[in-house]
């Protein structure tokens, strides 16, 4: 299960039941949300309950699941129920039974046998062979346009990043400004410490992440979430390289078409065009393989996925000519030559502060560096040198030798006797943190007990 | 990062005529084609590279149905296009699974899941077909499944090729190398299965080349699922139980779907942490090698190991025993 999922995961958990019960009336939904949220197991468990016609005794399931699985078993069946999709119904005068809840076993068998009048699984649209975009076409858009959105931040650390003739719509602005990806600071945009960690996530997680922040501030753009989040999961469902028809849509999936046009999710000739194209972006966003080669094209123009190699001696070479790439690059590396395929640099000390002191946590720069790496490295068991991936981490805890903990100090004790009785009392309930016999003080993460007791004590003395 | 295994199911539909005209009553054969098209869509909908094939174990001959193997050489061009991974230079006939005629044709329906429809079209098309083409005097009571597993055990290798080609480095090219421990769990990419619908019994006649099948797939670890859905044949209890597969004999074929579902969808994966449905009793009986029949006692000859039904019939049944005039039974 990738984190970008996982993301998407808390996010719907946190919606209310009657929201669920919308969005699941859309068979592509239950689709996506069967294809690409739920574990192994809650799949089989779904489907075996998905054409029975009375619901399953509890007992039942229990027996079904061997009993080294229970722990996986409780796990499925737990998510299932806090995505609304699993039910166990009490009956007076029968055993506790599960059953699926009702739009979305009614959905999800729409979806399987096909039949209705949802049209939830978009309308092509039928074009002339002449005017059709080739996937290659579509894969380069997605792909300029994406850099284009990274660059915009990257760009603002003050390398310079050439955005490839891409504009940016203020929304994507405020959509970044928004998710704390970026800050304004006058004129200028400054990268925030979780947009560094989303430009090192892989694409698809990074796609998720910024549907994520859109469905958030849905609201704010008089949009209707249920609605946002339909769409996107119809997107999913659609086939690259066809066109689609824009004829049936409301006002708001209108709006998001441009919106997402401007991620390189969609593609549409002009905004006034009666139709459009997925691009790979989003015909992958239901599918959780995340070795497709669909995320391939990120890495570079060249459709290699992996190109940056490092040694033992520190030094870096990176296979790329993508200003995007050598940019996130030189956040954490000194890059010191530049060949036209090719740049050549070493990771520092002093680089690698850098980068720690921008927000950047060594585990990020880690996990870029391998899922990055060259399919010649990629062979090497681990992936990277240790020594390397030992030293960037030394290299980022050399900051961390100081720690702050919040709260109160107490001081000015008369004598010894009076300072001892509380600091003894502070250690017998776990709040002390520090104390000095000599300066009689003491240092608690918590006051209210030790205060009363100070309280209490001075009340029977006085 | 742990994802979900991409699984290969490749499924073996008896089309067997005779059995399936006794069955209508009950499950008549559209009724269980719609069945298995939504076990198929369940399939595909677990996880999006899941892959499935379809091959019809017919009267005389086994036949894909899915994907369809393509006929004229204008196809062949767009199949190639279409499915580069596969590797054509060995002149094996191409795969087809996608056919740009009737894209555009059942393109409108906006109420299915693109996938589905297409496989639901061609699987439809390619049965309607098979039966066009059967001639009353090629109709026999039985089906030749040896056929049938063998063009699946075929399939199975070129698609792991195609896959570890795809791939990039880290697996073998040869995924399917059989570990000779049957503990040590291979780091294969794809996880292929089989489940063989089997309407019509006595496989008796076809008994060396099926055990043959069954044993190639015990060491690929291919699991073998038997749906029972009429008749009954030992040899198949035997494939199901020594690969490890699920063997069901449905009581009730008008659930069919049910059965499907419950017990046959849960892939290697799952079934890790299920109580397979499967029936406690098996039947090893073997057939005689010369009359091709099922025996309850048999002779085994210490040297060839073929089994025979009586002593009588050693002496015709093999030369050397002729030449030493002692029977080696």
């Amino acid at each position: 299960m990738s984190a970008s999922s996982l993301r998407s995961f808390e996010y719907l958990e946190g919606l209310p039941g009657t929201t669920f019960n919308r969005l699941y009336k859309q068979p592509s939904t239950a689709l996506a949300i069967f294809r690409r949220m739920l574990p192994h197991l809650a799949k089989s468990f779904v489907m075996a309950l998905l054409y029975i016609s009375h619901p399953m005794p509890v007992t039942d399931l229990e027996a079904w699941v061997r009993p080294d699985g229970r722990r996986e078993r409780d796990n499925a069946v737990s998510l299932l129920e806090r995505l609304h999709i699993l039910a166990a119904a009490t009956n007076p005068g029968k055993p506790r039974a599960y059953a699926l809840t009702n739009p979305f076993a009614a959905s999800l068998r729409l979806a399987l046998t096909g039949g209705g009048n949802h049209n939830s699984f978009g309308v092509p649209y039928n074009l002339s062979e002449e005017d059709t975009m080739s996937v290659a076409d579509l894969d380069e858009f997605a792909r300029r346009q994406w850099e284009g959105v990274l660059g915009y931040m990257v760009g603002s650390t003050g390398m310079n990043v050439a955005s490839e003739g891409v504009t940016l719509s203020q929304g994507v602005k405020i959509l970044l400004a928004s998710g704390a990806l970026v800050e304004a600071r006058g004129k200028t945009v400054d990268i925030t410490k979780d947009g560094f960690a989303f430009i090192l996530q892989e694409v698809n997680a990074q796609v998720w992440t910024m549907l994520i922040l859109y469905l958030q501030n849905a609201e704010s753009l008089n949009m209707d979430e249920v609605d946002v989040l339909a769409f996107l999961f119809m997107l999913g469902s659609l086939e690259l390289g066809l066109p689609y028809s824009k004829a049936n849509f409301s006002q708001t999936q209108a709006n998001m078409l441009e919106d997402l046009g401007d991620f390189g999710i969609v593609y549409q000739a002009s905004p006034d065009s009666s139709y459009f194209y997925p691009t790979r972006l989003a015909t992958t966003l239901t599918s959780d393989a995340g070795g497709l080669r669909s995320s391939s094209f990120a890495s570079t123009a060249d459709n290699n996925r992996g190109f940056i190699v490092i040694e033992t001696n520190y030094r870096v070479y990176a296979y790329t000519s993508s200003n995007l790439q050598i940019a996130i690059l030189q956040l954490f590396a000194r890059l010191i030559t530049r060949y036209p395929n090719m740049v050549a640099g070493k990771v520092t000390r002093e680089s690698i502060r850098r980068a720690v002191s921008m927000g950047i946590t060594s585990d990020q720069i880690i996990s870029y560096l391998t899922t990055h790496a060259h399919p010649q490295m990629a062979k090497n068991q681990p992936v990277l040198p240790p020594t390397v991936v030992d030293q960037i981490r030394l290299w980022q805890l050399e900051g961390d030798r100081m720690k702050a903990t919040v709260g109160f100090l107490f001081k000015d004790f008369n004598t010894q006797a009076e300072f001892e009785a509380p600091c003894r009392y502070a250690e017998e309930i776990g709040v002390l943190v520090w104390k000095h016999e000599g300066q009689r003080k003491f240092f608690v993460t918590r006051h209210e007990q030790v205060a009363a007791y100070l309280r209490n004590k001075s009340g029977k003395g006085g | 990062m742990n994802a979900p295994p991409l699984s290969l199911l490749t499924i073996i539909l008896d089309t067997n005529p005779h059995a399936w005209a006794l069955l209508t009553p009950t499950l008549p054969l559209s009724a269980a084609i719609a069945n298995l098209l939504v076990f198929i869509n369940a399939h595909l909908a677990f996880n999006n590279s899941n892959k499935v094939a379809i091959i019809a174990s017919h009267t005389q001959r086994a036949e894909f149905l899915y994907p369809v193997p393509s006929q004229d050489d204008s196809l062949q061009a767009n199949g190639s296009a279409h499915n580069g991974a596969q590797n054509d230079l060995d002149g094996d006939a191409k795969m087809v699974d996608s056919d740009e005629g009737s894209g555009t044709a059942a393109g409108d329906d906006a109420n299915h899941y693109r996938p589905f429809r297409h496989i639901q079209t061609i699987l439809l098309s390619a049965i309607s077909k098979l039966y066009k083409t059967t001639s009353s005097e090629s109709l026999t009571p039985t089906t030749s499944i040896a056929g049938a597993l063998t063009l699946a055990l075929t399939y199975i290798n070129k698609q792991s090729i195609a896959l570890s080609t795809t791939t990039s480095s880290k697996t073998n090219a040869d995924t399917f190398v059989a570990p000779s421990d049957p503990n040590l769990i291979q780091p294969a990419t794809l996880n292929p299965r089989i489940l063989i619908l089997s309407v019509s019994g006595d496989l008796a006649h076809q008994y060396i080349p099926i055990m043959n099948t069954i044993f190639a797939c015990q060491r690929l670890t291919i699991p073998i699922d038997i749906c029972k859905i009429a008749g009954d044949s030992v040899f198949l209890q035997q494939a199901s139980d020594a690969t490890h597969g699920t063997y069901i004999a449905l009581t009730h074929p008008r659930g069919l779907l049910q059965y499907l579902m419950l017990g046959f969808l849960p892939d290697q994966s799952s079934r890790k942490y299920l109580v397979p449905p499967t029936a406690v009793g098996v039947d090893f009986r073997a057939a005689c090698f010369c009359h091709r029949k099922v025996v309850d006692v048999g002779f085994v000859c210490s040297i060839c190991l073929s089994s025979k039904s009586g002593l009588s019939t050693v002496l015709c049944w093999n030369y050397s025993v002729r030449r030493r005039k002692a029977p080696h039974v």
